[in-house]
């Protein structure tokens, strides 16, 4: 067994991502009046897949990267936040941080158990 | 504010709802103050009725520690005067604010345009609110890892 979570280091990755992901969404809903202003969101996942579909060699060195998004429809002052889409991305967003979290612990307490046996 | 340690991460989502919150409450103070003064024909030291006061935002932007830029919530630039829409006349001779013709100015406040952006402004104080209570869920479980 590992111990040394060098395959927790994906986790931690993904723990980030959604963690800065959060937080760009908090800025869409705080700047949802600001004429102008063009949405962000954070991409992981889909480059993750990527690099799965390349055979997987580098996925513990892929970054979560900002993306501002021209392509969502525009109100009249050029604003394209939807308070909807920001909402659900958000929850989406803190369950999969919470699922992510979730088996980082379980590998913790594996680890655990391989040191201190079944007690 | 100092963003590289990582408890003010943890806290640092919380701190952008707050500017969400910050800026929706000037823009209600502001409303507040326009339909307040929807009928104040004379402004103290001028001859001039009551102009509406209007809320400017723009994102905040923070330079991250490998420099690239970030935004790092929202905030008021200025709460200026509208110079937008006039000031409506009526008659009106027994006003004391009456000119030579028996004319008022009254202010450029348009109560239901005010509701209208009461709502709005609300609502998105309310938004900022629920990614705050996000937030603490997020730090909450977190701290649950230590476990």
């Amino acid at each position: 067994m590992d111990v040394s979570a060098t395959n927790s280091k994906l986790l931690l990755n993904l723990l980030s991502a959604t963690s800065l992901r959060a937080k760009v969404l908090a800025n869409n809903i705080a700047n949802q009046n600001v004429p102008g202003y063009k949405r962000q969101d954070v991409k992981f996942e889909d480059l993750l897949t990527k690099e799965l579909g390349r055979g997987g060699d580098k996925v513990q060195e892929i970054l979560p990267e900002i993306v501002t998004d021209l392509e969502s429809k525009a109100r009249a002052d050029g604003n394209n936040v939807d308070m909807e889409v920001e909402m659900t991305s958000l929850r989406e967003n803190r369950l999969l941080y919470e699922l992510y979290a979730g088996i980082l612990s379980g590998q913790a307490r594996l680890t655990q158990a391989a040191i201190h046996g079944d007690r | 504010m100092n963003n590289s340690s990582s408890i003010n991460k943890l806290f640092g989502g919380m701190r952008i709802a707050a500017t969400g919150l910050n800026a929706e409450r000037a823009r209600i103070d502001t409303i507040a103050r326009n339909v307040a003064n929807a009928e104040t024909t004379r402004m103290p030291g001028t001859n001039e009725p009551y102009r509406r006061q209007a809320v400017h935002f723009a994102p905040i932007m923070e330079r991250m520690a490998n420099g690239q830029q970030m935004i790092g919530g929202v905030e008021v630039t200025e709460i200026a005067p509208d110079h937008s829409t006039m000031f409506e006349e009526i008659h009106d001779p027994s006003h004391p604010d009456a000119d030579s013709r028996g004319y008022v100015k009254m202010p450029n406040v348009n109560t239901m345009k005010e509701m209208a952006d009461l709502i709005t402004a609300v609502r998105a104080y309310e938004a900022n609110l629920s990614v705050q209570e996000n937030f603490v869920r997020m730090a909450e479980r977190a701290l649950r890892l230590a476990e």
